[in-house]
């Protein structure tokens, strides 16, 4: 990690930062850092060190081959031989010279892998901070009513309806419909009405997104927006003609917490997950000053980029990809 | 090369900062789990129907957990799986979006295939143990020839039934598959959603295709899948499920794609070779009640070589091995109809029927997204066949029809099609009633449009109708409805009821068919098709048993169809004018749409050319119920 000289990708991105030391003392991260520096050397001293770079002095303690052996019981199911341990560790010593003279060169700073991976460490770092955080139900309640939109419960309905049908009555079905309203308006048994189908005479309460999935959009979208009490129509669908009365009409209204819980916790977490991985990734910024120097085809792009980028919350219609 | 003095500071405190991070992780998990283990009740739940709603579902479809849709550049999580049966917008591999025109699903099955579950994205994460395999680069290179040689690697293993042994660890795959597990129970909503707890066992010996859905009842799955890399036996598959099921865990086995098993789907013949025996029959109609009649790869009814007098059997017929550019040679085994008629032989010779299958359709869709409108139609294997020049819908720039050499692969995209869905009625939206409908049967398919259809089978239900609640009502209390056993009496035949309703986004509905099929006293099976309802007032020639042609056409330059040809509904009573009260047999109803536009249509007139000549220009959607079987009593 060599803030002054940073390799330049080949795109052309030239990062300059300066000065950070003196920043990064007031940072929460350094200072967790610097607890986490002298918990290392509490531990350092009770335990010995074990796989810190130390001239070429490679220790391999008694705890690394215990997991050695317990990584390779994960794998094959059974603790390893004495000789299965032996080219185990061997290897492990091998990998652990390799590291050291791998970093020595240099060689993880320009490796697009081990940066990602490193990346995606920190953010899991910072991620995983939140991860243990459990909303209380006034958390839940707040995220609740700070979104009535997304948390909405849409208006139903309960219908009956008459049908006039096309396949039996053809042209004539909307004047049949017409002759059936006035009969039902004065008081006719709808039961002893209309034609037979497949869909149903009385429909208990439902969306209008329900309604569209039996009688189709246009009829889902006039049942919805009648306003007058009694029967009405002719509402027309691909089946006919069709007579309606609406029974009963439950508001669209925000969700109780108790109707989406679930939803609204996992929605809590993920915009807490969210929250610290901007807010981090905003800290970071401001301790770096970005210049990119666009190639010609590019010019005109911001040579700054956004200080605080953001992952969106609340996402309703998540999309496909990473 | 860099020799740096400085940097041990900083990598001392990075450590640190690993350590510390590692010790909190390493807390036991108190911390609650994401997903809550039982969905509380939304109290928008509607009531129970006890008459049974038809409700519409995908059993089979894929997300990048798939090794092959991770390869195809699909990148759809099941999460963005479910958002899109749920009405969502999702992203396609080749960048535009996804939607259902005819709004949201009402269930979804999500069956990543097993093998290799959720390998592939860890070998694309970097500093992954898996990253490290040294074809790594090669499958996700932008050369497709080095990707295709790095990924026939996996589907060779498939071939083979060898796990690789690169991947011998399963935390991977477990990891993956407590995901689809996670993601199952996270995006149930009773009442409004179901989602079923699912995988798919890819077993394919020589490339012949014996795949199959295992679906579970409950979100209590097995620790692991039991996968094509353990068996390429599906005997081994039932007897696995057997074992889980005397734990108290139940799933069901669906098969699909016998079109490209190259005949070897539904054979009389057991793994060793031996013909069929009672205890094979019992175990396999016990884990498989189901078989997926049409999806994306083509529709499996039957083929015109099997079922020379049906007019309508050339329906989207795929000629191609699963997943390579082979043409199959043997139809007997491979297709459903003749899998039924050789249950009933077989029922005759050992006393069970191993081939008693209910009816379903599917996607099997590897883009997160099924594709099952014809005239928003992506196909299934993301980047590969996204666009239409690379389906055969339009010729590529600078080639006319007359002059495209058109490639096999190509062709077999071509063959593929917008379809299938299932309908099940049930009582209610939710996993039990879902579960149990596909558990009994009351089950049918469709090649995409949302058209309803209601068959029942009884005793003096002459006369009732299915329009009315009371009609139905009787029906279920006299009669079975399909996917039943319709146990004989002395004398006397039974009544048929069936009852069919378009989807309002599709076209009219142009007749309903029975399906039967028998055997006789030797022992041998026939089948025979009648036309039972005809649209538009018509009626059945009882000569020929077949409707009059109703005139309905399609403008292939618009797509316009004649919205005054067909019926918006048919029903009708039936009853066998063959029947023999002494025969084993089967009848099954098959419901034809007035002619629409193929996908392929669409495509070339999106694009401002001619359709392709070599394709069909239109196609008769169509429905296909579970059957019911007439069991002969013993006395008659």
């Amino acid at each position: 990690m060599d803030t002054g000289n940073a390799p330049a990708p080949r795109v052309g991105l030239a990062v300059r930062t300066r000065g950070w030391f003196g920043r990064a003392a007031r940072e929460p991260l350094l200072q967790f850092l610097a607890a986490g520096i002298a918990l290392f050397i509490a531990n350092a001293l009770i335990h010995g060190p074990d796989r810190r770079p130390q001239g070429d002095m490679v220790v391999v303690q008694e705890g690394r081959v215990k997991q050695i052996a317990q990584s390779y019981l994960l794998l094959a199911g059974h603790l390893p031989s004495k000789p299965e341990l032996q080219t185990l560790v061997d290897d492990y010593v091998t990998e652990e010279i390799a590291w050291r003279e791998a970093i020595a060169m240099g060689l993880d700073a320009d490796d697009t892998i081990v940066r990602r991976r490193m990346r995606q460490k920190l953010e899991f770092l910072v991620e995983d901070a939140t991860a243990s955080e459990e909303p209380t139900e006034a958390d839940l309640q707040a995220l609740l009513v700070g979104h009535p939109d997304v948390y909405r419960l849409p208006e139903r309905r309960a219908i009956r309806q008459v049908l006039a049908s096309s396949d039996k009555r053809g042209e004539k079905a909307e004047a049949d419909a017409s002759a059936l309203l006035a009969r039902l308006k004065a008081g006719a048994d709808p039961a002893k009405l209309g034609d037979p189908s497949m869909l149903p005479a009385a429909m208990p309460l439902t969306t209008q997104e329900g309604a569209a999935a039996l009688f189709g959009d246009d009829f889902a979208k006039a049942v919805f927006a009648n306003k007058s009490a009694g029967w009405f129509g002719p509402v027309a669908s691909p089946f006919g003609r069709h007579l309606v009365m609406v029974m009963e009409t439950e508001a669209g209204r925000p969700a109780a917490l108790e109707d989406v819980h679930d939803r609204v916790r996992s929605d809590w977490i993920e915009s807490r997950r969210d929250k610290a991985r901007d807010d981090f990734q905003a800290r970071m910024r401001k301790r770096y000053n970005v210049r990119i120097d666009w190639p010609e085809a590019y010019k005109g792009l911001p040579t700054t980029p956004d200080p605080s980028p953001k992952t969106t919350p609340l996402k309703q219609d998540p999309t496909g990809g990473e | 090369m860099r020799i740096s003095g400085f940097s041990a500071g900083a990598r001392f405190g990075a450590c640190v900062l690993a350590s510390a991070l590692i010790a909190a992780c390493s807390q036991p998990a108190d911390a609650p789990s994401k997903v809550a283990d039982t969905p509380k009740p939304v109290s928008q739940r509607p009531p129970p129907n006890p008459l049974r709603n038809a409700y519409f579902g995908d059993l089979h479809l894929h997300t990048r957990n798939s090794f092959d849709a991770y390869i195809f550049n699909v990148r759809a999580s099941p999460d963005d799986a479910y958002a899109y049966a749920k009405g969502g917008t999702i992203k396609h591999a080749s960048g535009y979006d996804l939607h259902l025109n005819s709004g949201p699903l009402d269930f979804l099955a999500i069956t990543d295939h097993s093998e290799y579950l959720g390998v592939l994205p860890a070998i694309n994460t970097p500093g992954d143990p898996y990253a490290s395999v040294p074809y790594a680069k090669e499958l996700f290179s932008t050369d497709q020839v080095a990707v295709n040689k790095a990924f026939r690697k996996f589907a060779d293993t498939l071939d083979e039934g060898k796990r690789m042994a690169d991947f011998a660890d399963l935390r991977t795959v477990r990891s993956a598959w407590n995901d689809t597990i996670d993601a199952a129970k996270r995006n149930y909503e009773p009442g409004k959603f179901t989602t079923l707890v699912a995988y798919e066992f890819t077993s394919a010996p020589d490339g012949r295709n014996l795949h199959r859905n295992v679906i579970f009842a409950t979100d209590k799955a097995p620790e692991l899948p039991y996968t094509a890399l353990e068996s390429q036996n599906p005997e081994d598959l039932w007897k696995w499920l057997d074992q889980r099921r005397a734990e108290g865990i139940e799933s069901l086995v669906i098969p699909h794609n016998a079109n490209g098993s190259d005949g070897t789907m539904y054979e009389r013949t057991m793994w060793n070779g031996k013909p069929v025996d009672r205890a094979w029959a019992e175990l396999r109609q016990r884990n498989e009640p189901l078989t997926e009649v049409t999806q994306v790869k083509g529709t499996s009814e039957t083929h015109p070589l099997l079922s020379p007098t049906d007019e309508l059997a050339g329906f989207e017929i795929m000629e191609w091995y699963i997943g390579q550019a082979k043409k199959v040679t043997k139809f007997d085994g491979g297709y459903v109809r003749k899998a039924l008629k050789d249950g009933l032989e077989i029922q005759d010779r050992v006393g069970v029927n191993p081939y008693k299958y209910g009816m379903v359709g599917a996607s099997d869709s590897h883009n997160g997204a099924g594709s099952y409108e014809e005239d928003n139609y992506h196909s299934k294997v993301g980047i590969r066949d996204g666009l239409p020049e690379l389906r055969g819908s339009v010729p590529p720039k600078g080639e006319t029809w007359a002059s495209y050499k058109i490639p096999d692969g190509i062709q077999r995209f071509s063959s593929w099609g917008a379809s299938g869905l299932t309908g099940v009625w049930a009582e209610e939206n939710t996993r039990e009633a879902i579960y149990g409908a596909l558990r009994r049967k009351e089950t049918f398919a469709t090649t995409g449009p949302r058209m309803r259809v209601r068959f029942f089978a009884g005793y003096g239900l002459k006369g009732a109708e299915l329009s009315s609640e009371a009609g139905v009502k009787a029906a279920y209390a006299n009669g079975v409805p399909m996917g039943g056993d319709l146990v004989g009496k002395p004398t006397g035949a039974p009544d048929f009821l069936v009852m069919a309703m378009r989807d309002t986004h599709s076209a009219p509905l142009q007749r309903i068919q029975i399906v039967k099929g028998w055997t006789d006293k030797s022992g041998k099976a026939f089948e025979k098709v009648f036309d039972v309802v005809c649209a538009d007032g018509d009626k059945v020639d009882l000569k020929s048993q077949r409707c009059p042609a109703n005139g309905a056409t399609v403008d292939v330059k618009t797509c316009k169809f004649s919205e005054d040809k067909g019926d918006n509904e048919l029903a009708g009573g039936w009853s066998d004018p063959d029947f023999d009260p002494k025969q084993n047999a089967f009848y099954y109803a098959r419901v034809i749409e007035d002619p629409t536009c193929r996908w392929s249509t669409w495509d070339a007139i999106r694009a401002g050319v001619e359709p392709s000549p070599h394709l069909e220009k239109t196609i008769q959607e169509r429905a296909y119920t579970s059957p019911i079987w007439f069991v002969p009593t013993k006395a008659g």
